[in-house]
């Protein structure tokens, strides 16, 4: 089993799209947190029915700042992850791999495991890229602001721990869809068009239906929203007028939820995948 | 390679290397694998025979586990390929020369490979001077020609120095050089007694280097045996003026012997490859001989027989459309396969 999870540590690590995806985390860290700064730092919003104009940087606590400024890009971090995740199974099957993999793990639902847990070493790889890149450029912005860019350690590396799970539950997410789907093309299409249009609109739908919300909160974007409790220790009214959903899931409600998203995907595929002819 | 056909009718079928049992396997409506069965024996080559579309590829994946049958069994020594412990261990196989990622090179494919079972680099780097690719091995195989991919592909198989290597047509999109190399490869490895299983849509690729052959058409069993049990009784064509007396004389010294007009006038066939006693028969019956030679099975032929007679012709083909069978690469342009033919025709080569 150590010895399947080698061989897939060394599949992700032999190809130019290692670097270039750990490349692109970075940038995604760093751009998205000193455009998260510029507007948290530096951006006002009309306060109540007034027309005066409040600052953000005064009414939001310097550790809840610093936390959304270095969590800007996780939407897009984690759709990278996503991509990681189906490739990881999708690359297989577009290059006819997948049997040199069963030859050599003819155990198929080994060869799963071995990608699920090369699946977390390699997403912790490029979560600290992007957390590297995040406390780059929102370090930049909060030092520019005269802010401190570390405020409370302990709390800043409870959100980093929480990027990081996020980042590997859709990796996971992603793995299920591609074991799911033999297709790359397909999987990342559904997965990338499901969590962008289709879910939202879905959202959007249901705060129209009575208790629409109550299911609203568990889907993927939602709960990973919910996981970093990023609203924790802001006035309700002011996180609703930086686009906070009403009522949303505990950070760890939110984990389980895309967890199970991901282990429900994985099993289907694991059960698709024992049966499916490698032609 | 060597080893003598009655020592090889004594391996009882408990001890064949490669056993398939009445395998089939059904896409949709499609037959591709029709209760197939026949076995290989450890230490020798057997050609996996037929023509395209008849069913080789799908055996020998569901042989490796990567097809499931619709029913029957194929068994490696004695199990199951996904039974097999340390798969790589025990059976090589190379099917597709094109199963590379294009952005990785050929090295760093071995080493995934290699990596599933603990084999060291080292070996890796023994296996690429050993097919004579090390340095290219070291770009990404997107740019490989198709010779260096059927190498990197043999190299794959031989990872966990296996004694069973399953090739699914090796030879195929090679070069004249190339196949050169590759057979003198395979018997290095024969050399070494590992149990070869070969298949290949063309007999003359692998006539040379096969001990045995399976023949299959539309998913069926054709014919199986030894190669010379293919090539049939040794025969000997004599030419004389004087037939009569030489048939006599050649069934006086218990030899089964007749006219034989398709080869011309005064043209007699004897049974056996033993030139010297029939020229010494003719010589003590004082009768002429023009001409004393070996009549040779024409392999070629008898296989577009077996494999393209009506009721083998391949399913898949709109029968209208079906192309003739290529022609031979020597001898006489090959005679139409007619349910009535049954023997097979013997030419010189």
């Amino acid at each position: 089993m150590s010895h399947l999870v080698r061989s897939e540590l060394r599949k992700y690590f032999s190809t130019r799209m290692w670097w270039g995806m750990a490349l692109s985390m970075f940038l995604i860290g760093a751009v998205f947190a000193a455009f998260t700064g510029g507007f948290t730092l530096y951006g006002e919003l009309p306060a109540g029915s007034g027309d005066t104009m409040i600052k953000l940087a005064d009414v939001l606590p310097e550790l809840t700042a610093a936390r959304m400024i270095y969590a800007g890009g996780i939407q897009f971090a984690y759709m990278l992850a996503l991509v990681i995740g189906v490739l990881s199974m999708g690359q297989e099957f577009r290059h006819k791999t997948v049997s040199g993999t069963f030859l050599a793990g003819p155990r198929r639902h080994q060869v799963v495991f071995a990608k699920v847990i090369g699946l977390l070493v390699i997403i912790v790889v490029n979560a600290v890229a992007h957390i590297a890149g995040a406390v780059l450029g929102g370090g930049i912005l909060l030092t520019t602001a005269g802010m401190s860019v570390i405020p409370d350690t302990a709390g800043l590396l409870q959100t980093f721990a929480l990027m990081l799970l996020i980042l590997v539950v859709w990796g996971l997410i992603g793995l299920g869809l591609g074991v799911l789907l033999t297709n790359q093309v397909a999987a990342l299409f559904l997965g990338i068009a499901f969590t962008l249009i289709v879910e939202p609109l879905i959202a959007f739908g249901l705060t129209f239906v009575d208790g629409g919300e109550a299911f609203a909160k568990f889907f993927p974007s939602q709960a990973a929203t919910a996981t970093l409790s990023l609203f924790s220790g802001v006035d309700d009214a002011v996180a609703e007028m930086m686009g906070a959903a009403g009522e949303q899931l505990t950070w760890w409600t939110g984990a389980l939820t895309l967890l199970v998203y991901a282990a429900i995907m994985t099993l289907i595929g694991l059960w698709l995948t024992r049966r499916r002819d490698i032609v | 390679m060597s080893v003598p056909a009655a020592a090889q009718r004594a391996v009882g079928p408990s001890e064949a290397a490669i056993v398939v049992q009445d395998l089939s396997k059904k896409f949709g409506d499609f037959v591709a694998v029709d209760n197939l069965s026949f076995e290989v024996s450890p230490g020798r080559i057997t050609g996996f025979l037929g023509p395209n579309g008849a069913g080789k590829t799908t055996t020998l994946r569901m042989l490796l586990g990567l097809v499931r049958p619709s029913a029957g069994t194929g068994l490696i020594d004695g199990v199951t390929y996904a039974q097999l412990d340390r798969p790589l261990q025990t059976v090589g196989a190379a099917l597709e020369a094109t199963n590379f990622h294009p952005g990785r090179s050929g090295r760093d494919h071995l080493r995934v490979l290699a990596a599933t079972h603990g084999i060291p680099d080292s070996r890796v780097d023994e296996l690429l001077a050993l097919v004579g690719i090390p340095a290219a091995a070291r770009k990404k195989a997107g740019g490989y020609s198709m010779g260096m991919r059927q190498r990197l592909g043999l190299a794959a198989a031989l990872l966990g120095d296996p004694h069973v290597l399953i090739l699914d047509e090796p030879s195929n999109g090679l070069d004249p050089e190339g196949i050169r190399w590759l057979r003198g490869f395979l018997r290095h490895l024969a050399s070494q007694g590992k149990t070869i299983l070969i298949s290949s849509h063309l007999l003359s690729e692998v006539e040379q280097t096969v001990d045995d052959v399976v023949i299959i058409a539309n998913g069926q069993l054709v014919r199986q045996g030894t190669i010379d049990e293919l090539h049939g009784e040794a025969t000997t064509l004599v030419r004389t003026s004087g037939s009569r007396a030489l048939i006599g004389a050649l069934r006086g010294a218990g030899l089964e012997a007749g006219d034989e007009p398709a080869q011309g006038p005064g043209a007699v066939r004897v049974v056996t490859g033993d030139l010297a006693q029939v020229g010494d028969l003719a010589l003590a019956a004082g009768v002429p001989v023009h001409e004393l030679r070996v009549l040779r099975t024409d392999l070629e032929r008898l296989y577009f027989q077996l494999t393209e007679s009506p009721e083998n012709r391949n399913r898949n083909l709109d029968t209208g459309a079906a192309e003739p069978p290529p022609e031979p690469p020597v001898g006489p342009p090959p005679v139409a396969a007619t349910p009535d033919r049954t023997g097979p025709e013997e030419t010189d080569r």
